[in-house]
């Protein structure tokens, strides 16, 4: 088995560990990067329970993952099992799917910005259709956070390849012997296609949570934080403390926090996870 | 813009959505869902694409035209007299295609370990693996770059690239997955033929695995080809410099308005590749693995 | 089998390893040795060869310094200077990754989002006083005016050199001007009749609010200085006078004093009680996110910095510059935005880079300079005439009234000297936002804005 993994071993020892010990060691020291670090305990990890600005972010940050993750997940689902039928133009799907993710950053945030401009942008003007007068999006602290959420959704064609490389692999003979059986297609889906899939829909969901935990570059670009602190993200103030205001210590402390609620979180959804994921395989060993 | 085809009738048996037998209701409902998914999905990109073609004056209209007043396909040209843009490409493609080798390589050889082996160490190795994801890149910003510049590596793509080689734990973790869900019976009966253990996953598990390597591939092309981060701290001469920096600079002045229009005239060059990879790799996805002749 | 299958593996993993070294190699033709920053081989007291990095933003109007160097270089046989250059975005972040990592740049200046008081507070910056008394370093020489050499000295001591100078100028908008019969607002600074007032009576008179959206458009945009600073127009001052001497740590701010309250109050009638301006929703969504809504032809006046004269060129409309109106304050009714050169202190080569400061100061590089990056404000004063020349119908007289003017009516905005500035910045953005959309009342956000102050401060 070693010699397998071996390759990331080595990497985890030579690039990896010693930032992550580095910035550990920051996290209980005052160090503005300029000067050497200088060791003060807990005091930053004390510092960050009484700090607004963490809490709002924490609560940012957890509203934006409770809602985008499960509706991504499902709508990538809901794609990939459209398009894994034989329908007309399935492969133009696909790709027309998949494009939003090909987009560059800077690219991306200008479209959406216009996507979402009150007065002209697209997002308005569809709703106009059926009578409703949208709001103002990302200039307004009610829905700037939403604004963020609905342009997740865009890019859920990236999970929809996902879902369909699992589809792949489940086999006709499963689904053909489950038919002859006389099972509808709602029961094979849930008796025989979910399971087959499940170990990517877990990996879905855990990289959905770790990756809208660190949300970054949206608030970074788009929104600031703002308006109002709406969009205030966790990786966001961490970012700015880091490199606005010259605080790396405290931000350090700030990402050993996020490590250890992600680590327990995942923790806790894998332990969940083996009553319901199903591997065929897996060498018991 | 491209269409990718699909070869829908290979005549090679795949698992299709249950109930894809009759050509009913929901096939047609299907369509029109898609239809219209699709067609909001793209409006955007058409919104890019004509914005690609406009004059730098008809950018500052408002409201913004759809269509180009005038079609202006000299900013595909203007691009690479305002950018080094033939640079720029060549050494994104360098650094993204020794990536996605580096990534695949890698990434297969750990993932096999961690899907086939389940040993008491194995699980700590494993959240450890997880857990280099967790921590959000500012906070190891600069204890790395203190790493690569004390290996001298400052302004080479070598910061870039030889991570890929070490695994990414994102795609380990991805291709685990995947692993997992083959079935026993296939590893057993290739021990029993007296292969080793790196043959039978080279030689079984590899092919069987043709989608999701093709996804790890485009995934791993994506994240290297966009990343901004990484290549503004460690390259420092603009011979050196990726995509991703020249298209940012475009923004960076404070002073000045934006050249929108070459914004996205190289945006839409951006996405060639990965439209190209897409559909090299689309094939993966359309064929599909067949297990038959296997006992589940 | 097992083991020579193995072997391969492990074989193939080093060739590619190799490979990879190889060609990122090629492609970085020369070693990380030889191009580090400050990675002179030889002392600067040696004759040896140095060389020194200029930091700064990647976009035209700032790396066509690199254009400069072959002339320096053949001047300065013994000096390289290399440009190394970030994104706006990320132009702090890899500032402080350089400096942690112990590959300091040699000379730059505050272009990212930290002031100059920032960098001075952190002690980032090196005391250029002794150097330039070294080198018998006189401003005149260079004509830059005195008062300017003044704003980046701290206690006495100087720590960057003006090199550019911004001002606030009021820009209109002919077109509307014509259309509505209004005569043009003067360029002289001394012409008492042009006031804040007038302005607003000249606005309304161009306003129009419409349904459609196309239709609409406002009198004045009057941005003036960034959010803190704004009560200084009307002649209430938010931080105590030592900020100005100290290296930028106010003893004392008064956000929630009546002066200033009053003072936004005054500002913000501009939008809700004569609606003469429009909301910052407004802006946005005509504009885009930074984007300015004058350039898009639906502003009469617009009072903000002066780098809008940069795109001049390019305005679907015809243009013209004007004084900033009085409005209550004699002394300042500009801001300044000076842009200083200034030595890192973990520089290694601190004299060499005073001489490549020096040559982008003399005369005859300050006016080529403002061709080749497009029309950014030179210091030199001679240099300025040419400055004056550049904009395409816009009357050369016009422009030198109004930035002579600015200069002597101007105050440095508080973004270069005040320190923890992002910070603050972000937090007034943030806490002002339900003023701007009508949602608050200044009496009630300005406490707030006080204390926060206050703590960002105390830190």
């Amino acid at each position: 088995m070693y010699l397998f993994i071996s390759p990331w071993i080595i990497g985890f020892l030579v690039f990896a560990l010693y930032p992550i010990l580095s910035s550990l060691y920051f996290s209980f020291t005052d160090y503005d990067i300029i000067h050497p670090p200088e060791f003060i305990g807990l005091a930053n990890y004390r510092e960050m329970f009484q700090n607004e600005l963490f809490w709002q972010s924490v609560r940012v940050t957890l509203k934006f993952t409770f809602i985008s993750v499960p509706v991504q997940l499902l709508l990538a689902l809901g794609f990939a099992l459209l398009l894994n039928q034989k329908i007309p133009l399935r492969g133009f799907f696909r790709t027309a799917m998949y494009f939003p993710s090909m987009v560059s950053g800077v690219a991306m945030s200008l479209l959406w910005y216009w996507i979402f401009n009150p007065q002209i942008g697209l997002f308005n003007y569809m709703l106009s259709w059926f009578g409703i007068r949208g709001p103002a999006w990302l200039m307004d602290p009610d829905t700037a956070l939403y604004a963020l959420i609905i342009m997740t959704f865009w890019t859920a064609g990236s999970g929809m390849i996902l879902f369909l490389a699992g589809l792949q692999g489940v086999p006709s003979s499963l689904v053909e012997a489950a038919r002859l059986d006389g099972a509808g297609r709602f029961k094979i889906f849930v008796h025989v296609v979910l399971p087959m899939i499940s170990p990517v829909l877990l990996f879905q969901l855990i990289m959905g949570i770790i990756d809208s935990f660190q949300v970054f570059t949206q608030a970074y670009v788009m929104t600031q934080g703002g308006p109002n602190y709406s969009t205030w993200f966790y990786v966001y103030n961490l970012y700015t403390s880091a490199f606005k205001e010259y605080r790396a210590g405290y931000s350090s402390a700030l990402a050993w926090v996020l490590l250890i609620a992600v680590m327990l979180c995942t923790a806790l959804i894998m332990k969940l996870s083996n009553r319901f994921v199903h591997y065929e395989g897996g060498g018991r060993r | 813009m491209s269409t990718v085809r699909t070869a829908a009738e290979r005549g090679r048996p795949s698992f299709e959505t249950p109930g894809a037998r009759k050509p009913d209701t929901v096939k047609i409902v299907s369509f029109l869902l898609l239809l219209a998914t699709t067609f909001t999905m793209l409006l955007p990109l058409f919104f890019m694409v004509s914005t690609s073609l406009k004059s730098s004056r008809e950018m500052l209209k408002f409201p913004p035209t759809f269509i180009p007043e005038t079609w202006s396909f000299g900013n595909y040209l203007e691009i690479f007299d305002t950018l080094q843009f033939g640079t720029l490409y060549k050494n994104s493609l360098i650094v993204a295609a020794m990536s996605v080798l580096g990534t695949l390589i890698s990434s297969a050889l750990v993932a096999y370990g961690f899907a086939r082996y389940r040993g008491r160490g194995n699980n700590i190795w494993f959240m450890l693996l997880l857990s280099t994801m967790m921590l959000p890149y500012p906070a190891i910003m600069v204890p790395q770059f203190i790493l690569f510049s004390k290996l001298q590596w400052i302004d080479t793509f070598l910061p870039l690239i030889v991570p890929a080689f070490f695994g990414s734990a994102y795609n380990i973790f991805l291709l685990r997955q995947f692993f997992l869900t083959l079935p026993d019976d296939l590893f057993d009966a290739g021990r029993m033929d007296g292969c080793s253990e790196l043959r039978i996953w080279y030689k079984i598990a590899l092919p069987l695995s043709g989608p999701a390597l093709a996804t790890v591939a485009i995934f791993a092309f994506i994240y290297s080809w966009n990343d901004l981060l990484t290549p503004v701290l460690y390259l420092s001469s603009s011979e050196h410099f990726t995509l991703p920096i020249g298209m940012s600079s475009l923004t960076s002045s404070r002073f000045r308005i934006p050249p929108w229009h070459l914004l996205m005239v190289a945006s839409v060059l951006a996405m060639v590749p990965i439209v190209t990879l897409f559909a090299v790799a689309q094939k993966q996805f359309v064929e599909g693995i067949v297990l038959t002749g296997i006992k589940s | 089998m097992n083991i020579r299958r193995r072997r391969k593996g492990i074989v193939g993993m080093i060739l590619i390893l190799v490979a990879a070294m190889a060609l990122s190699g090629c492609a970085g033709g020369k070693s990380a040795a030889d191009t580090a920053p400050g990675g002179g081989e030889t002392d600067s007291g040696g004759g040896g060869q140095v060389t020194i990095t200029h930091y700064t933003i990647d976009s035209p109007d700032r790396t066509f310094i690199e254009q400069l160097v072959p002339e320096f270089e053949k001047q300065h046989p013994n000096i390289k200077v290399k440009v190394e250059k970030a994104p706006y975005e990320q132009f702090d972040s890899k500032l402080q990754t350089l400096i942690a990592g112990g590959n300091s740049p040699d000379v730059t200046s505050h272009y990212g989002y930290g002031g100059f008081a920032e960098y001075y507070n952190k002690g980032m910056l090196l005391d250029l006083t002794d150097l330039m008394k070294e080198d018998g370093f006189d401003a005149a020489t260079y004509s830059i005016p005195k008062e300017l050499m003044e704003i980046y000295k701290v206690n006495e001591q100087t720590y960057g050199i003006p090199v550019n100078i911004y001002v606030t100028l009021m820009m209109y908008n002919k077109d509307m001007f014509d259309a509505a019969g209004l005569p043009y607002p003067p360029s002289d600074y001394e012409d008492k009749s042009w006031t804040f007032d007038k302005m607003v009576e000249y606005a309304k008179q161009m306003t129009v609010v419409s349904d459609d959206i196309a239709k609409t458009q406002y009198g004045v945009d009057f941005a003036w200085s960034e959010r803190d600073m704004k009560p200084l127009y009307f002649g209430a001052e938010p931080y105590s006078k030592d900020t100005w001497t100290n290296g930028g740590v106010p003893s004392e701010t008064y956000f929630d004093s009546p002066e200033v309250i009053a003072a936004y109050n005054k500002l913000f009638d501009l939008i809700f009680k004569e609606k003469v301006s429009p909301t910052s929703e407004w802006s946005k969504s005509v504009a885009g996110q930074n984007g300015d809504p004058f350039v898009a032809g639906k502003i009469g006046m617009t009072v903000g910095g002066s780098w809008i004269l940069a795109g001049s060129n390019d305005f679907p409309f015809k243009v013209g510059v004007a004084a900033v109106p009085w409005g209550g304050n004699d002394k300042v009714r500009s801001n300044l935005f000076v842009d200083p050169l200034m030595i890192l202190k973990d520089s290694k080569h601190p004299k060499e880079a005073f001489e490549w400061i020096k040559y982008l100061l003399t005369d005859e590089i300050q006016e080529k300079s403002i061709e080749l990056s497009g029309g950014n404000p030179p210091v030199n004063t001679k240099a300025a005439e040419a400055y004056y020349k550049h904009f395409e119908g816009i009357e050369p007289e016009d422009v030198k009234k109004v930035i002579e003017g600015s200069t002597k009516y101007g105050f440095e905005s508080y973004n270069h000297l005040v320190v923890h500035y992002s910070q603050i910045n972000d937090m007034f953005i943030n806490e002002m936002q339900p003023i701007e959309t009508g949602h608050k009342t200044v009496e009630e956000v300005m406490p707030v804005i006080q204390k926060k102050v206050t703590e960002i401060l105390n830190r």
